[in-house]
This record gives C-alpha cells, structure tokens and sequence, in this order.
C-alpha cells in the first residue's frame, strides 16, 4: 500500500517535470534546425513561474465554466497521465481505469476547453472552439480504432498489462504489422491533439489561424499557467504512451530501486528523442490548410483501421 | 502602340471642348477640362481599347490665398505607352460639388472619398459616400487640407457610427478583427462576414492613425522637407525621399549629377533587396514554415547591416537630397557590396530552391487569395501584387528615373494572381536588384554627388514625380508656395491603391489563409494613411 502511494507521487513529480522540459526541447531543436541559439530547455519552466505570480484579469462577460476550465482540463489531464505507464510498467493506479478511461479523460479537458473558448464571447475564442471540435470528433475514432488493435493484440485494455507483458515479451505476436498501422496512426493522433504542426502551429501569433491558442487567447496569469502545464503535460502523456506501448523495453518490470532509476533515465532519453522528432517534423512542414486536417485524420482512422484487420487476418 | 500625339489628337476629336495645359512632368499630356465633362472623358480615356488608361492618381488642391479656387487633377497613364494624360478642372467660388468619376473608373472610389473628408468638396453621384480618412468621431466639418484649417487646431469628439455593408442569413456572422491584434501590426482593422470558415466578405476600415503628414508638408520649405518624406512609410524610406526630391528638383530646375543618379539606383534596390527578402520570410513564416523564415531572416539582416556600413542607416534614412545623395560611397566599398551580394545570392537560391521544392508549403500557397487580371486592372493595381496579376508596369523600366534610362530592368511578370505568384516576383526581383546592383558598380562615372542652386520656384509652380519603390509606383506632386516652401504635396503610396484590391482577392478563400494573403499582398497602413 505504501509503495503503491510512493509511486504514484513519483509518477506524479516525474509527468509534472518532465513535461515543461518536453516543450523546451521542441522549441530548442526547432531553433537549432533554423540556426538559431533559441531559448533555454528550461525557458517553459520560468515561463509557468512568471504566470503563477501575475494577477489573472477576466472579462465580465465570463461565467463560472471560464474559470474552472483550467482547474478542470488540468486535473483531468494529469489523471489521464496516471493510467499511462511511465518509468514503471506495472502502474499503481492501473485498477483505476484502462485505455479507453484515458481516452475520455483528455476529451473531457478538451470539452471544457471548447465551452471555455465560446464562453468569454470574443470571435477567436468560437473560432477556435469550432476548429477544436472538428479536430476532436476527427481523433477520437481513429485513436480508439489504433488503442483497439494494441489491445486485441495484447490481450488486454489495460495499459500496465499491455506495457508489461510487451517489456517481457510475453505471448507477443511474431508478426509487427498491427502495432506499426497502430504506431503511425497515434502518432499522428498525438499531433493533432496536442496542436503541433502541421495541424495547429503553437507559436503563431495569427488570431486567424489559430486552433488551440484561440481557445485560451481570453486567458492570462495562473489560468493562464495551469492551460499551458495541462497542455505540456498532455504533450507528455502521449509521448509516454507511444514510447512505452511500442517500445517498452528499458522500463522496470520490479518495483527494485535500481530497476526504476534505469526506468527513470530510459523514460527520459526516449520522451527527448520523440520530442526532437516532433521538432524536426515541425521544420519540415508547413501548417496543413484548415480543411486538409480532415484528409489527414482520415488517413490516421485508415491506419488504425488496417492495424485492426492486420491483427484478424494474421490470427487466421 | 498609341503614340503620344495621336492619343492628344483622339481626345480633342472627341471632346472638342478641352484645351491644352501646360504642365511639367515629363512625358505627358495635359488639358483643361470642363468638371461637367469630367465622367465623359474619364469613361473614354479608361475604356478606350486603343488608350486604356489606367487611373494614377486624383489630387486636389486648395489655391487660396491666390485664388479662390479648388483645383482637381485626374492622371491617367496609358496602358499601352505608359505616356501621361493629366486633366485639370477647377471649382470656382463656393462651388462645392463635383461629378464623381467612380461609376465608370472604379479605382476612383477611394481617391473622392479622401477629397470628400479632406476639402469637404463632394463628389456627386459616388456610390459609397461613408467617411474614409474622417473617423466618425471627427467634428462635422472638419476638411484638414482647406487652406483655413490650422496645422495644430485641436480637435473636438462626436458620436458616430461607420455602418458596414452587411450579409444577412442563416448562419452567417460577422468575425471583426483589429484595429489591436494579436502580434505586431500596425492598426487596420476587417471586417469579414463568413459562413463557417469560408469568407463571404470582407471590408476593411482602415485611417485609424491619421498624422497630417500632407499638412505637415505645407509647413515645411521645399528643401527641408526631405526627412518628413522619408518617414511617411519607415519601410520605404529612400522610395519615398526619392520620389519627393525628384519633383523639388524639377521645380528648382535642378540637374542631378549622374554619379548620384546610379546612387541613388542603388540605394533603391538595396531597399528593395532587403524588405522582398523579409516578405518572402514572413509569408513562409504564416503557413508555419518556420525554417525559409529564419533563413530569409538572416539574409535580410546581412543586406541591413551592409546598408548600416555603407549609409550609416539599417534603414537607409538621410540618404537622398535634394540635388543627389548626402554621402559618395567609394567605389571599393561598391566592390565589397558586390562581393557580400555575390555569397548572399547562391544562399538565397538554395533557399527559393527548397521553398518551391516543399509541396506542404506549395499546397499553401497556390490557388490561394486569387486577384484576377480583370479586377487587379479595375481596381488600378500595381506594383509587385499588380505583376503577380498579369498587370504589367514597372515605373524603372516604362518611365525611367535615377540612372535607370542606363539600366534597362527586366520586369517580373506573373498571371495567376495566387499567393505563390507574388512569392514568385519577389523572389525572381531579387535576382534582378542584385544583378542591377552588379550593372551598377560596373557603369557608375565618377565625379560629384550632389549640385545646389540658389534659384527658387515661382509660387504656384507644381510637378509630379514617380519612382518605382519595392511595392510599387510611388507618387508626388508638389506645388511651391511663397518663399521657397510648399503650397501643397500630395503624397501616394501604392498600398493606398492596393489596399481596395485586397477584398476582392479573399472571398472564396478561409479565414485561417486570410492572414497569408494579407502577408502577401503586405501593404503599408503608414503610407496608407497620412
């Protein structure tokens, strides 16, 4: 019982972290790809802690949803982060829900943030919330159809059995093709939900273009600062989720000390690397026409879709 | 090809009435028209298939104290020749109405709302009669550019409403943005009607600023008046001064030594290099294509400081005077700049190389805000967004000023009108200022850089002058007043035409390029607004 509580304030420091770090990284690889010096790793860490300190100013128009928005998407968000593996692949709080609990967690924090935007009544903020709506109702079946095939290839909804039995190669199926559909398909979930290009670009300053910004454009001081951990810690969970669902290897199986800090430093060099890759993707491209989201997140949902048949017709 | 004197004998054929003026601006026609006959002549001279006159500028001019009368200038250039049709006409007394040219010249429209809020003189018959540059919250009758009106009369405040042309329907809103946004952009603000995402409308308000800039002018002498001419538009500093030391020294009888001709060429494409170079970051930078932006950013800042070692200024001010140039640049400096050119050009292609090459970005930037040949020539546009729309003018090469009657210039000349034809011709006028760059280090003489004269300018004399600035034809027409200062200056920048062009390029498209398009067209709200 105690063990299981000291990890969960481990799993808890660990997500809370790492998580500014994770954007720090981003933006420092994406400067250096531009030959620029770029702000410090650890600029998105002071930035929380000038937030945390300055007044929040709210519109009149606003009611009680604008202001328990970010209590509420943080909360749940970080919740979310407790049901996916970290450092450890048997997770304390696995009895507590499985991938699909994961799933409607973050779109809960999505559908405030949605009422959140239409509610302080600026035009970007509706904007912003429409586009969000589409993109959501766009991830949403193709994150479950990828989640489904990881999850009748394992067995299992449960992320910790997933992640552990894939650790120790217990009973994993020789042929990879259904993780890889399911692999391709998340990642491009992940971008979509957490406003990278080329869906949403997190450093525009173009009210117009804007998809997620938009929504929190009304906020500012530790509103502000809870929006953006949340989202950073969003970013975190899907890193872990891809990296230890597919790549689980390096996590402590035992709850040994010297397992976890081997899980600890192996968590770390695998989130940085799917950061830099994220960073680099961002040099890569431009942002995607407003309407050619759909074209993208239709071809994550085919990915996820074929993930699941790969799984039927290899059984067969 | 319509030959300056035939266009002179087809427009006294047909309007018998019209006499010859007298005018000094270069190759031109001038006559004395009628203000009865104004739209008549207007019609013909714009819609005539063998003239097609494209409107250039409409000014107007307060001669009080000498007379007591308002002068009205409409200037045409022809299509074919790009030679010069001016028509005067005057309002005598308290005659304060004048017929309206915008229902058969549409680009008119703007042009008589800014005389309607600056002289109070109105237009009758215009179709759209809203105040322009006069917010609403000016006092009624206030008309700043009236020779009563003193420069620093404060101002009152009224109650007042601009009413926006409205949609009205089923899901149909309105998304107003500016004047404050969100970055740093000078104020303007749009006004779009949409269905969802896509743009059914779009009206701009613009003036939100308004510095006197033309009244301040009036204060001035004609010699000292240069710096306020280089800050009517900070990014246009030498096209701006240029232009207005042009018309000064046509007035003064003034030769420009020729060495200051070539330098001033060159002041004006190192102006051109480094602002197209920003322009083609910036609008990469809007589809999130953050890369070609840090590139090109870095390019723009090694020609800014190249102008910092060679004038002292990033922004090239205090370079033009009137008479030449404040400053020789030595010819081993000329080499040195041609030397930097020469490692900025191949890291420039590599550059456009890659930007092209990137489908995501092209997906951006083709078939996007779209302005069509046909309405870019209704709407008299010009400059780098006329050249991506088929219009094809270029002040350096169809009326040459400076030293570029010695530098013919190959104009960049695009039809499809989208986003990525004006990335197009700013990229391809990059090679072509750094290759003119090149030409002139290897013809510029030697000798003086600058004349002075004593002689001054009767009062009442006026003139105009054009220069091709980086966003198109930048126009002054000056007229001295007593003492060597100046009766009146009436100051266009091309983003004044262009501005108007913008909402017919954007609806069709969706709100989230309207931020690229703008990008691309990039307009002045400064010179914009006086």
């Amino acid at each position: 019982m105690l063990q299981a509580i000291i990890l969960v304030i481990a799993q808890v420091t660990v997500l809370l972290t790492v998580s500014p770090f994770l954007v720090g990284l981003i933006r420092k690889v994406k400067a250096r790809l531009q030959l620029r010096r770029g702000a410090s790793v650890f600029q998105p860490y002071a930035d929380l802690a000038k937030l945390f300190r300055k007044q929040p100013v709210l519109s009149t128009t606003t009611s009680w949803i604008f202001t328990v928005t970010p209590y509420i998407v943080f909360a749940s968000t970080l919740t979310a982060g407790l049901l996916v593996p970290t450092f450890i692949s048997q997770n304390p709080m696995n009895f507590a829900g499985n991938i699909i609990a994961l799933v409607y967690l973050l779109a809960l924090g999505t559908f405030f943030l949605i009422l959140a935007g239409l509610d302080a009544g600026s035009a970007f903020g509706g904007m912003g919330s429409s586009r969000e709506a589409i993109v959501a109702s766009l991830t949403e079946p193709a994150m479950i159809l990828s989640i489904f095939a990881i999850a009748l290839t394992n067995g299992s909804t449960n992320l910790s059995t997933i992640v552990h039995k894939t650790a120790l190669l217990d009973g994993v199926a020789t042929d990879p093709s259904p993780q890889l559909m399911a692999l391709a398909s998340l990642f491009l979930v992940a971008l979509a939900e957490t406003g990278r290009v080329p869906i949403d670009n997190p450093a525009t300053h173009l009210e117009l273009t804007m998809i997620h910004e938009a929504m929190i454009l009304e906020y500012s001081g530790r509103y502000l600062a809870l929006l953006e951990w949340a989202a950073s810690l969003k970013l975190a969970v899907f890193l872990s989720l891809i990296a230890n669902v597919f790549a689980p290897w390096g996590i402590a199986t035992t709850a040994a000390p010297a397992a976890m800090m081997i899980g600890v430093l192996v968590y770390l060099a695998k989130t940085a690397a799917l950061a830099t890759v994220i960073g680099m993707i961002e040099c890569m491209f431009a942002k995607l026409r407003l309407f050619r989201v759909t074209d993208l997140l239709g071809v994550a949902f085919i990915l996820g879709l074929l993930g699941l048949l790969f799984f039927y017709t290899l059984r067969s | 090809m319509t030959e300056p004197g035939s266009c002179d004998n087809l427009l006294k054929a047909a309007f018998p009435v019209i006499v010859q003026g007298d005018a000094i601006c270069g190759e031109s026609s001038h006559f004395l028209v009628p203000k009865n006959l104004l739209p008549a002549i207007t019609r013909y001279l714009h819609t005539q298939p063998s003239l097609r006159g494209r409107l250039t500028l409409i000014w107007t001019c307060d001669h009080r104290p000498v007379r007591d009368t308002y002068g009205l200038h409409y200037l045409f250039t022809l299509e074919t020749s790009h030679h010069w049709v001016l028509l005067s006409s005057e309002l005598a007394g308290n005659d304060r109405h004048f017929p309206s040219i915008t229902p058969h010249v549409h680009a008119a429209k703007w042009y008589e709302r800014e005389i309607r809020d600056m002289f109070g003189l109105i237009p009758e018959g215009h179709p759209d009669l809203r105040r322009l540059v006069r917010h609403e919250h000016w006092p009624k009758g206030t008309h700043p550019l009236r020779k009563d009106f003193p420069w620093n009369r404060v101002l009152g405040q009224q109650q007042g409403e601009y009413h926006f042309r409205r949609i009205e329907g089923e899901g149909v809103f309105e998304v107003p943005v500016g004047p404050i946004h969100a970055g740093i952009i000078e104020s303007g603000h749009f006004r779009f009607s949409v269905a969802g995402e896509p743009i059914m409308q779009l009206e701009l308000r613009h003036f939100w600023k308004h510095r006197g800039v033309e009244k301040l002018f009036e204060e001035q002498t004609l010699i000292g008046a240069v710096p306020l001419a280089e800050r009517v538009s900070g990014d246009t500093t030498v096209g701006h001064s240029l232009a207005y030391c042009q018309a000064v020294e046509t007035l003064l009888d003034l030769q420009v030594p020729r060495r200051a001709r070539y330098l001033r060429a060159l002041f004006l494409e190192l102006e051109r290099l480094y602002n197209h170079l920003g322009d083609i970051g910036a609008m990469c930078n809007d589809t999130a294509y953050a890369l070609a932006h840090a590139h090109c950013g870095r390019m723009k800042e090694r020609i800014m400081q190249l102008n910092d070692r060679l004038t002292g200024s990033r922004f090239l001010r205090n370079v033009i005077r009137v008479g030449g140039v404040t400053r020789n640049i030595e010819n081993r400096q000329l080499t040195a700049l041609v030397d930097e050119l020469n490692r900025i050009q191949p890291d420039f292609s590599e550059v456009g190389a890659i930007i092209f090459a990137n489908a995501s970005l092209t997906d951006r930037l083709e078939a996007t805000g779209v302005l069509d040949q046909q309405t870019a020539w209704d709407h008299a546009v010009m400059g780098v967004v006329g050249r991506a729309s088929g219009i094809d003018c270029d002040l350096r090469r169809d009326r040459p000023f400076a030293a570029y009657d010695e530098l013919p210039v190959n104009v960049a000349l695009y039809r499809y009108g989208d986003v990525r034809a004006r990335l197009r011709v700013r990229g391809d006028e990059i090679h072509e200022s750094i290759r003119l760059i090149r030409e002139i280090r290897a013809k510029i003489p030697d000798g003086p850089v600058a004349n002075e004269t004593s002689c001054s300018p009767k009062p009442g004399d006026w003139t105009l002058s054009a220069v091709e600035g980086w966003r198109g034809e930048i126009l002054y027409m000056v007229m001295a007043g007593e003492d060597g200062r100046i009766h009146r200056c009436k100051v266009r920048d091309p983003s004044f035409v262009n501005w108007p062009a913008i909402q017919w390029a954007v609806p069709g498209n969706i709100i989230p390029d309207f931020p690229l398009i703008n990008k691309s067209f990039n307009l002045s709200y400064a010179g914009n607004d006086l």
